[in-house]
């Protein structure tokens, strides 16, 4: 089935490219071509060490403010947090600039500002609806209130802080290209995604999209299948549902 | 008649009172669990609380757990100790367990909280796995097993916390007739295991509770008055009917189901 909507598809696109839209067959060659490289290489893994930072600072920051939001004090700031979900990054940029030292750091910080809130907005939820009788569970037990926080919201939601840096890998991924825009100097998929945009060079631009779309996959089914591992747990409640 | 003696309070009620704002639930509820001594043999208390649905139960037993404070009154156990959260084993209806734990992983949390336990937790946890015949189960996630198994897991994880209250909230609900018989007898072997274990049942079963229990409380409502408290207590030793295994045979066990419905 999955292979036949992609021959549709790709009989539509090629049915569809008029000269402007350059040809799946095209793209194609573009693609193994670019493979075949050592820039994208060398920029695919600037662009993904970038992410990875990013993700790891910004889970850090998420769960720090997350866990400090069961205090009434900072449930207000973790809920203004969220709020910046709203906010557009190419307003801030100048700001950013003024404050980072140069640019990898201006990137990594834009990349920071504009994951967390996602991030944060995910875990937030997951706390909410923590069933209540977790709650109670540890006190029959006798737990003091950090044995409780410890217990159910760092133990027992951990697997779902992973699915949601699973989930989120997606908004940090697409930011990328964004950022590093802003300073080509250090390379990575987005500075090479400008360069090919500016000569009007389509054919590497969508091989370089197919690039993107299939580390983002890859990603994706990494992410998953650590968290089943990590987490046993999880795999049953999948079988289950 | 079985020879045995009352002695020493274990609970205390005493004018427990819970309201929702001008709404009054529970209205002075007075009670006393005492510690019943059998000569020549190691002898816990089953007491269980009756009332119809919507009598406020459950609250009562929030009251009673300590996860929840009383409007007025005081319930107190040993010292004349207020009660609160984590004082008494509690199993709830679900018979709840951290789902992200494997059973052995709960019961040595539960197990940890036990200082008379300290690095004998393993033994002891084997131990009451091989009497409630959970041994197999206990590399397995709480997902993994059946209602009966997730109950007993339940009931292990309050004996290892060593309290010597259990608060048993609904645990014949939606059972059939055979695990019914098999919860009872689970629940008796459980009241046997310390002089001063005691099971506090609520259900609104009543067969079920008065073949288990020496005690039982019925919460009811009194006419003109606001709130449930509780009505009537029966002390099933005196009738004979306490301790018995062919309990639900005898003719006074029907003549106290009846006595107990029209009470509600």
């Amino acid at each position: 089935m999955v292979v036949l909507q992609a021959l549709v598809t790709l009989l539509l696109w090629q049915t569809a490219s008029n000269g402007l839209i350059p040809p799946p067959g095209k793209v194609a060659n573009a693609f193994l071509h670019l493979l075949s490289t050592r820039l994208l290489i060398d920029n695919l893994l600037v662009s993904l060490l970038l992410t990875i930072k990013a993700m790891l600072l910004s889970i850090l920051i998420t769960l720090l403010i997350a866990y400090l939001s069961v205090i009434p004090f900072f449930k207000g700031i973790a809920q203004f947090i969220v709020k910046c979900r709203y906010l557009t990054l190419t307003g801030l940029i100048f700001i950013f600039t003024l404050l980072t030292k140069d640019g990898s750091q201006l990137k990594l910080s834009l990349l920071i500002f504009g994951i967390v809130p996602f991030f944060t907005c995910s875990f937030l939820a997951v706390i909410f609806n923590i069933d209540k009788q977790e709650f109670e569970l540890c006190k029959t037990l006798g737990y003091n209130n950090w044995q409780t926080l410890y217990e159910v919201i760092i133990v027992g939601k951990a697997d779902q802080a992973f699915e949601i840096l699973r989930q989120n890998f997606a908004i940090s991924w697409l930011m990328i290209t964004m950022v590093e825009g802003l300073n080509m100097s250090e390379g990575g998929i987005g500075a090479l995604m400008i360069k090919y945009n500016k000569y009007n060079d389509l054919t590497n631009v969508l091989a370089l999209q197919l690039v993107i779309f299939l580390v983002g996959l890859l990603f994706d089914y990494l992410l998953g299948s650590i968290r089943l591992w990590l987490f046993p747990h999880t795999k049953l409640q999948i079988q289950v549902s | 008649m079985t020879a045995y003696i009352k002695k020493q309070v274990l609970l205390k009620a005493e004018h427990v009172q819970l309201n929702y704002g001008d709404n009054v639930i529970l209205r002075d509820i007075n009670f006393e669990i005492k510690d019943i001594i059998r000569p020549g043999m190691q002898q816990g208390q089953v007491v269980s609380l009756i009332g119809r649905s919507g009598m406020g139960k459950t609250q009562l037993f929030k009251l009673l757990s300590g996860l929840q404070v009383p409007t007025a009154g005081n319930i107190c156990i040993q010292d004349n100790q207020p009660v609160k959260a984590g004082d008494m084993g509690v199993i709830f209806q679900n018979y709840y367990l951290f789902e992200w734990r494997t059973v052995y992983q709960s019961l040595l949390l539960a197990a940890k909280q036990n200082l008379q336990l300290k690095g004998k937790e393993k033994e002891n946890i084997e131990a009451y796995a091989e009497r409630f015949q959970l041994t197999e189960q206990l590399k397995q996630y709480p997902q993994q097993l059946s209602g009966g198994q997730r109950q007993r897991a339940s009931i292990i994880q309050q004996l290892l916390k060593g309290s010597d209250f259990l608060l048993l909230d609904e645990p014949f609900s939606g059972l059939d007739v055979c695990v019914l018989d098999k919860v009872v007898e689970l629940l008796l072997e459980v009241s046997v295991t310390d002089e001063f274990k005691t099971l506090i049942i609520v259900s609104h079963d009543i067969p079920a509770c008065v073949a288990i229990s020496d005690t039982i409380f019925i919460l009811g409502r009194e006419a003109g008055k606001p709130g449930a408290t509780i009505v009537k207590e029966i002390d099933l030793i005196e009738r004979g009917l306490a301790w018995q295994k062919e309990v639900r045979y005898l003719p006074a066990f029907a003549d106290t189901v009846e006595e107990i419905k029209a009470c509600l």
